[in-house]
């Protein structure tokens, strides 16, 4: 179930644009918060429990890895914790670090949505009119990793009907892991030419070739369009007059309360929040109505 | 197996290396600096820090800088005064030092880190570069003049005045050409 993917494309387009950006180019605590537990709950629903489960422990590992990085290479602070080969450890540098991992790893969990609800098609359909080659390579590009990681699946499952299992030991194992590999990268390299190919062979990108799709823009989508630009607009426009305002270095700053400070907070946060809901609305709904047959 | 059994053997040394390798040391520890008493026959250098320039470009300050708490109403972080200078102390070793007695904070990029093989000096006291701007950072001179020369391959004599010197214009603003924060 994808209530929040049944958007028009532009209006989805747009709105994952505007999170994007705003967690990609801010250092706020409280901004990065929203949009780390934002993207984390709509992924949550995107996904099956013991794939999000999985993924989870995944990216907490990257994210400690990030924030425990920072403090060694940046001594800036006031506040040294302990001296490394004559070098301080501050606590500035570690809240910066963390505040930098949980920055990447909120923007890695809005591109997972992101590629559960922006499928090829939409994307496609969006720029394929336009700018049909960047188009066309940027949704392969897109699609390049998970398709990667399912083939790389089949192979080794193929390998091990034919007998070739990994043994016990590590570098058993890491020759298994190298065949398969090799074996994928070469029908990813294959695979890339097809596409194009099959593409050309279809008139893609040619003048006056028309194609069906299914994508109108109703009501609800100008609705949702008109909200999300208010929202975005009200944020940036709140960064810009300086609610967004942090400094980590020399000495971590107060997380401002100002009305405009609480303006951009709640704005994003409604912004970042705004998919779990519909989502999760719509299925309480299904649920409802199921159990009243 | 044998071969898992060796590759962990080898994972273990590497991580004893690297611990081993580092000294951690406690704040107090790091500051518990001794530092030489002038008597009458040793050889001395005069030092000071200073970061006049910035109180002129007050507005290209980064905004958590702006305060009298890193940035001195008098431009003075260290009031020139006299430290006692050891064979072969360079520019930058006595800066090491007399920062660590003093307790200001001081980071540095390590002279193998950059092409010019000498220790380039980030931060003072919190002043980093590109702190006031895309021009700024620390230099020295030394009697008054710019030295053609990194500061760990400066060697300094009896009796030189070393000034700390934090610049907005790439050193127009604090005498001599541009491109010695190193």
């Amino acid at each position: 179930m994808k209530a929040f993917g049944e958007f028009h494309p532009a209006a989805l387009m747009m709105y994952f644009v505007g999170v994007v950006l705003v967690a990609m180019f801010t250092l706020h605590p409280v901004l990065l918060a929203l949009a780390l537990t934002g993207g984390i709950c709509f992924c949550a629903l995107l996904e099956p429990a013991g794939r999000f489960v999985k993924d989870l422990g995944f990216y907490a590992g990257v994210f400690l890895l990030i924030a425990v990085t920072n403090p060694i290479f940046s001594h800036n602070g006031v506040t040294p914790l302990f001296f490394m080969n004559g070098n301080p450890v501050t606590l500035e540098a570690i809240l910066c670090g963390l505040a930098v991992a949980g920055m990447l790893v909120a923007v890695m969990y809005w591109f997972k949505c992101y590629n559960h609800i922006m499928t090829s098609e939409k994307f496609l359909y969006l720029f394929g009119r336009a700018v049909p080659k960047l188009a066309l390579v940027i949704s392969m590009a897109m699609r390049f990793l998970p398709r990667f990681h399912s083939q790389m699946k089949r192979v080794s499952a193929a390998q091990k009907a034919m007998g070739l299992y990994a043994g016990k030991g590590l570098t058993d194992r890491a020759r298994f892991g190298f065949r398969v590999l090799a074996a994928t990268v070469t029908w990813s390299l294959e695979n890339a030419v097809d596409t194009a190919d099959s593409m050309k062979a279809r008139g893609y990108g040619l003048p006056g070739r028309s194609s069906s799709s299914l994508f109108r823009f109703t009501g609800r989508d100008g609705g949702f369009l008109a909200v999300t630009g208010l929202l975005l607009a009200s944020v940036l426009i709140g960064l810009i007059l300086g609610g967004g305002a942090f400094a980590f270095y020399p000495r971590v700053s107060f997380v401002s309360t100002a009305p405009l400070s609480l303006t951009v907070y709640f704005s994003y946060g409604v912004l970042c929040f705004a998919p779990f809901i519909i989502e999760l609305e719509e299925s309480l709904r299904w649920k409802y109505l199921q159990s009243r047959i | 197996m044998k071969k898992d059994l060796l590759v962990v053997g080898v994972v273990i040394v590497l991580l004893a290396v690297l611990i081993k390798g580092t000294n951690f040391q406690t704040v107090d520890e790091y500051y518990l600096t001794h530092i030489d008493d002038i008597t009458s026959d040793s050889q001395t250098v005069t030092v000071s820090i200073r970061c006049d320039e910035v109180l002129k470009h007050w507005d290209d300050l980064d905004p958590a800088l702006q305060s009298e708490e890193f940035v001195p109403g008098d431009g003075v972080i260290l009031a020139a005064s006299q430290y006692v200078l050891r064979p072969g102390d360079t520019a930058f070793d006595l800066l090491e030092r007399v920062t660590r007695y003093h307790k200001i904070q001081m980071e540095y990029q390590g002279a193998d880190k950059n092409s010019f093989s000498s220790v380039y000096i980030k931060g003072i006291h919190y002043l980093y570069e590109f702190s006031c701007g895309p021009l700024s950072g620390w230099m020295y001179r030394v009697n008054g003049e710019v030295p053609q020369k990194g500061c760990s391959q400066y060697e300094l004599k009896n009796g030189d005045v070393v000034e700390w010197v934090y610049s907005c214009t790439l050193g127009q603003d604090t005498g001599g050409q541009r491109g010695n924060g190193e």
